[in-house]
C-alpha cells in the first residue's frame, strides 16, 4: 500500500445546489427519456423473484444478503424503502412466512440490492434466513414498499439520521445513496448500538465519513457495555446529544429508525430541540399494534397494485406497456406475452471465506432436462397420467378427480388442511401439464405464475408432472 | 447590485423656484423653528404645499424602496409604483437588469401601463399606441405624412435603480445620493442569506391610510404603542425597546427570558456566520438605516402566537428556523422583517398630504406550497391585524393634526427613532431648500 501524504490543502469540491435523485428528471419529464435513465426510475410495487448472489456477515449479529432479480431487471426503489419477502421457513411445500426488510443498498446501484437481517435467536424467520439463504437461493418478493424514504429532489438536503441497532439498514441505504450522488448535502448520523463491537457497517461508515465531507457519523452506546477506551457518546438519546451532533437540528429533515421505545423518545426529544413534526420521518422496526396494522395496509395496497399490474400484463403485455404514461415508462419489467422472463447467466456456486477468488470458476450450467417418469410404477385407471417426481410414481386418473385425493390415495405425501383451496397447505409445484383450479384465496397470483398450485381444488386437464 | 442609469435632467416643476418668496420664507421658517424632541407642527401633516415639497425634497431626491425581486422574477415582469404625482414602471429586462421608466407617455402624457403589476414585451401606450422598448426607446408611432418626426427624441424618461439583496430601490433625482452604496454594504450581508431570488409572493396587501406619510413612518419607528398590538405582542418581548435599568419589577422575569433568547440567538448567528449587531444610522447619513437581528419570544422562529414557524420551508441556505427577526428600517419609506421562514416588506407610498398607500408583501420560499407548507391565513394573520391597528392609530393622529387644538407633543425615550426620523426629514428638506 502506498501512503500518500497530502501536504497542500485540498479544496472543497464544487457542487450543484441540493440533492436530486437520478430518476427525478425522468419522472418529471413528458418526453420519453433515455432508456438508461428509465431503468433507474422507481417502478410500481411488483411481485418478483430474486436470487441471492452474496452473503456478507456484519457486526452485531447481522447479515447482508445481496440479491439480483431473476428477470434481469434492475430493482427500482427509493432509499429507505423495504421489500416484503416470502421465506419458506417450513419447507417448500408449506405456506411461506412473509417478512419485510429495509433495503440497505443504494438504488443508484440498482442491478443488485441488499437486505440486512439481524439474527433474533428467538425469532421464527431470521435464524432460518441466516442459516438457509445462500447464493442461489431464490425467493418471492414484493416491493418496493414504504413512505420512509429520501425525497426525489431536495435543494436544502440537510438531514439528521437517527438509527438504533438494526435501524441502521434503511439509513445505510440513504447514506450510500447520498455518497454516490453529486450535490450539496449536510448529513449527520447518530447511531445507537448496544455494544462497542456491534455497529453494523462501521467500517464503511468510517470510510464514507472520511472521504465525503458532507457526511458526519457519531456513535452512541446504551447504558451498558461501555469499554474504557470508548470515544463515542454514552447513554440513551437525549436532547443534549442531539444538540451536540446537530445544533441546527431544527432546520433539518430527520429520518429515524429503530425500536419503538427509542423512536417514541426521539419524537419527544426532537420536539424539544425544535424540530417540526412535519420534518420527522420514522420507521418502526417493532411497532405497536397500530403501526403494524398500518404496515399491513401498506403491504396490502402494494400487493393490490402489483396484482393489478400483473393481471394487466397477463392480458396483453403489449397493450399494457403502451398504455403507460411516458413518465412511468421507466423500463419494461421482465414480462412478455408469455409471462415472466428469466435472465440467463452464470450459475451460482457458494464460495466459502477461505476459498481463493481465482478458484471460483463457475460450474457448468446443468442441462435443462425434461422430467422423465418413464421408469416409475403406474397405479390406478383413467385417461390421464399424473407423474409425482419425488415420490416416483405415476397415477392414472379421470379428468374430474381432485388431484389431492388421488395423490394421497397413491401414497404421495402432500400436507393438507382445509381441502377447499383456502389455507394453501397443499401447495405444490406443477412441472408440466394444465389444470383447472378453483381456489378460494389460498394461493397468490405470483405463486401461480411461479408454477405452484393447490391440488385440493384442482383437476387435471392434461397429463401432468408434479414436484411432490 | 445592478446598473444605474442617468435620468435626464429636469429642473422644471421645482417647487422652491416656483413658490412666491414670501411663502417659501414661511415654510423655511417652519423647518427652522422645529423643536427637537417634539412632534411636528400641524402644517407638516396637513398642508398641500409642504406635501409638494416632501415629494420634491424627499421622494424626488432619495432612494425609495419600490419592491423586491420576487415581484418581477422573469424578464418582462413589471410593477408600477406611484407616489405623489409620480408613476414609475419598474421592469425586469431580458438581460436580467431592472429598468425604471417614468410611466408617462411622451406623446400626450397618458399612463403607459395601467396595471399595478404584470408582464409585458414592449410597452404600448393605450391611447395612441406609441410603443416603447423595455429600455424605454420609442420604437413605433404611426406618423403618416410626418416628415420631421424623430422617434429618437421621445424615449420614456428613465430613473435610477439599484437591486441589493433582492430589494429594488429607485431614485428619480438627476444625481442620486452617493451614500446609498455604503448603506447597501451595511445591510447586504444581513439580508443576502435569506435569498429573495428564491422566494415568491404569498400575499400582498395594499392599505390606503387616511394619514400623512410621515405619520405612517413615525408610527412604525416606535413600539411605545405596542400594547395596541396584541397579536404582535406574542412575538415581540414585552420588554422590547427597554434597556437594563428601565425594567419594571413585573417584567424582570420576561427580561431574563429576553436576554437568554438573545444570547442563544447570537450564538446561532455566530455559528452560521450571520451578522446580528445593531447598526443605527437613522439620521447620521443620507440613506438612513437601522438594522439588527433580534430574538423573538416563544420558539423564536416566526410571527406566530407560539413563536413557531409559519412556513415549513427555510429560506435560502439558512440552516435553522430559530433566527429571530432581522429587521431593517430605511429612510424614508420602508421597513422589513427577515425571518427564517418568510420575509415581510413594507413600503409607504404617499398619495397626498392626508393619504398614504402602505404596501405589505409576504414572501415565502418559492418551493413552499400553500396549504401544505404554509397556511396563508396563519402566515399573514399577525401583520394583517397589526397593520389594521396601525392604520387606526395613524388616522387618529391625522385627525388630531387637523384640529386647531393640536400642538406638538414630546417624544418619549422609547421614541428616539421617531425623533431620528423627523430629524433626518428636517435635515434633508433644509438641505434641499438651502
Amino acid at each position: 500500500m502506498i501512503d500518500v501524504l497530502t501536504e497542500t490543502p485540498v479544496q472543497e469540491p464544487q457542487r450543484i445546489r441540493g440533492l436530486e435523485m437520478p430518476w427525478n428528471r425522468v419522472m418529471g419529464s413528458i418526453e420519453g427519456p433515455a432508456s438508461a435513465a428509465k431503468a433507474l426510475g422507481p417502478w410500481h410495487p411488483q411481485e418478483f423473484v430474486a436470487e441471492c448472489v452474496e452473503t456478507v456477515p456484519e457486526a452485531g449479529g447481522m447479515m447482508t444478503f445481496v440479491f439480483r432479480r431473476c428477470d434481469g431487471a434492475p430493482l427500482a426503489f427509493r432509499p429507505g424503502q423495504y421489500v416484503n419477502i416470502a421465506f419458506p421457513v417450513n419447507g417448500d411445500d408449506q405456506e411461506p412466512v412473509d417478512r419485510s426488510y429495509s433495503l440497505s443498498s443504494s438504488p443508484t446501484q440498482p442491478w443488485t440490492f441488499s437486505v440486512t437481517v439481524k439474527r433474533d435467536p428467538g425469532g421464527l424467520v431470521s435464524p432460518w434466513v441466516h442459516q438457509n439463504v445462500r447464493p442461489g437461493t431464490v425467493l418471492d418478493m414484493l416491493g418496493p414498499v414504504g413512505a420512509f424514504h429520501l425525497p426525489d429532489a431536495d435543494r436544502r438536503a440537510r438531514y439528521l439520521f437517527l438509527a438504533a441497532g438494526a435501524g441502521i439498514t434503511p439509513i445505510m441505504s440513504m447514506m450510500r445513496t447520498i455518497h454516490s450522488l453529486a450535490g450539496t448535502a449536510d448529513v449527520v448520523v447518530l447511531y445507537h448500538g448496544a455494544e462497542a463491537g456491534g455497529f453494523a457497517f462501521h467500517r464503511e461508515l468510517a470510510y464514507i465519513a472520511s472521504v465525503d465531507s458532507r457526511i458526519k457519523v457519531f456513535y452512541a452506546l446504551g447504558d451498558r457495555g461501555r469499554p474504557e477506551d470508548w470515544e463515542g457518546f454514552s447513554g440513551r438519546l437525549t436532547s443534549a446529544m442531539i444538540d451536540e451532533v446537530a445544533p441546527d437540528a431544527n432546520g433539518r429533515q430527520v429520518y429515524a429508525c429503530g425500536p419503538e421505545g427509542y423512536l417514541n423518545s426521539a419524537t419527544e426529544l426532537l420536539r424539544k430541540v425544535g424540530v417540526d413534526d412535519t420534518s420527522i420521518y420514522m420507521e418502526f422496526f417493532s411497532g405497536d399494534r397500530q403501526t403494524l396494522l398500518e404496515y399491513q395496509a401498506e403491504l396490502a395496497l402494494a400487493a393490490d397494485i402489483a396484482g393489478e399490474i400483473a393481471e394487466d400484463i397477463a392480458e396483453s403485455a403489449e397493450d399494457y406497456f403502451e398504455s403507460q404514461p411516458a413518465a412511468f415508462g421507466m423500463y419494461e419489467p421482465g414480462y412478455d406475452e408469455d409471462g415472466t422472463l428469466q435472465a440467463t447467466g452464470l450459475a451460482l456456486e457458494a464460495v466459502g471465506p477461505e476459498a481463493p477468488a481465482a478458484a471460483a470458476t463457475p460450474a457448468p450450467a446443468p442441462e435443462a432436462q425434461a422430467p422423465d417418469a418413464s421408469s416409475f410404477d403406474t397405479v390406478g385407471t383413467g385417461s390421464l397420467t399424473l407423474s409425482f417426481m419425488r415420490t416416483g410414481i405415476n397415477v392414472r386418473i379421470d379428468p374430474e378427480e381432485p388431484i389431492l385425493g388421488v395423490a394421497q390415495r397413491a401414497g404421495v405425501r402432500i400436507g393438507a388442511n382445509c381441502k377447499e383451496g383456502m389455507c394453501g397447505s397443499c401447495k405444490v409445484v406443477r412441472l408440466s401439464g394444465e389444470i383447472d383450479m378453483n381456489h378460494q384465496g389460498g394461493i397468490r397470483k405470483r405463486e401461480i405464475d411461479a408454477g405452484k398450485f393447490l391440488p385440493c381444488c384442482s383437476t387435471a386437464r392434461t397429463d401432468m408432472v408434479i414436484d411432490a | 447590485m445592478t446598473t444605474s442609469v442617468n435620468a435626464p435632467l429636469s429642473a422644471r416643476g421645482k417647487l422652491a423656484s416656483a413658490m412666491p418668496a414670501e411663502q417659501l420664507a414661511e415654510i423655511t421658517e417652519l423647518f427652522a423653528l422645529r423643536r427637537t424632541g417634539y412632534s411636528l407642527d400641524a402644517p407638516f401633516y396637513t398642508d398641500p404645499t409642504i406635501f409638494k415639497l416632501d415629494m420634491e425634497a424627499i421622494f424626488g431626491q432619495h432612494w425609495i424602496f419600490a419592491g423586491s425581486v420576487a415581484e418581477l422574477p422573469e424578464p418582462g415582469d413589471y410593477i408600477t409604483v406611484d407616489y405623489g404625482p409620480y408613476s414609475l414602471i419598474v421592469l425586469r429586462t431580458d438581460e436580467g437588469d431592472v429598468n425604471v421608466l417614468h410611466n408617462v407617455c411622451r406623446h400626450r402624457g397618458a399612463r403607459v401601463l395601467t396595471e399595478a403589476a404584470g408582464s409585458t414585451g414592449n410597452l404600448v401606450c393605450g391611447y395612441h399606441s406609441w410603443t416603447y422598448s423595455p429600455e424605454g426607446n420609442l420604437i413605433h408611432a404611426s406618423a403618416p405624412g410626418e416628415a420631421k418626426f424623430d422617434k429618437n427624441c421621445f424615449a420614456l424618461k428613465r430613473a435610477h435603480s439599484r437591486e441589493v439583496a433582492g430589494l429594488i430601490f429607485v431614485c428619480i433625482a438627476d444625481v442620486p445620493p452617493a451614500d446609498f452604496d455604503e448603506t447597501a454594504k451595511i445591510f447586504e450581508p444581513y439580508l443576502a442569506p435569506h435569498d429573495l431570488s428564491k422566494t415568491k409572493i404569498a400575499y400582498q396587501q395594499n392599505i390606503i391610510e387616511e394619514g400623512n406619510w410621515k405619520l405612517v413612518m413615525e408610527n412604525n419607528r416606535e413600539c411605545y404603542h405596542c400594547d395596541g398590538h396584541p397579536e404582535l405582542a406574542c412575538s415581540l418581548f414585552p420588554t422590547w425597546g427597554l434597556t437594563e435599568g428601565l425594567i419594571p419589577a413585573h417584567l424582570e422575569e420576561v427580561w431574563d427570558r429576553n436576554k437568554e433568547a438573545q444570547s442563544s440567538l447570537e450564538e446561532r448567528c455566530r455559528r452560521y456566520g450571520l451578522p446580528y449587531e445593531v447598526v443605527e444610522e437613522l439620521d447620521t447619513r443620507i440613506a438612513g438605516i437601522r438594522i439588527s437581528r433580534e430574538s423573538l419570544d416563544g420558539e423564536g422562529e416566526s410571527f406566530s402566537a407560539d413563536g413557531r414557524r409559519l412556513s415549513k420551508k427555510l429560506l435560502g441556505d439558512l440552516r435553522d428556523f430559530r433566527l429571530g427577526r432581522c429587521s431593517m428600517h430605511l429612510q424614508p419609506n420602508s421597513w422589513f422583517h427577515f425571518l427564517g421562514d418568510h420575509v415581510i416588506t413594507f413600503g409607504v407610498f404617499p398619495i397626498n398630504e392626508h393619504q398614504s398607500l402602505v404596501r405589505t408583501t409576504w414572501l415565502v420560499a418559492d418551493d413552499a406550497e400553500e396549504g401544505v407548507d404554509y397556511d396563508l391565513e396563519k402566515l399573514t394573520y399577525t401583520w394583517k391585524q397589526t397593520n389594521l391597528q396601525d392604520k387606526a392609530f395613524v388616522e387618529l393622529c391625522q385627525q388630531g393634526a387637523a384640529s386647531p387644538a393640536y400642538e406638538p407633543g414630546p417624544y418619549m425615550k422609547s421614541e428616539y427613532q421617531v425623533e431620528a426620523f423627523i430629524n433626518w426629514y428636517v435635515q434633508r428638506v433644509q438641505e434641499h431648500l438651502a
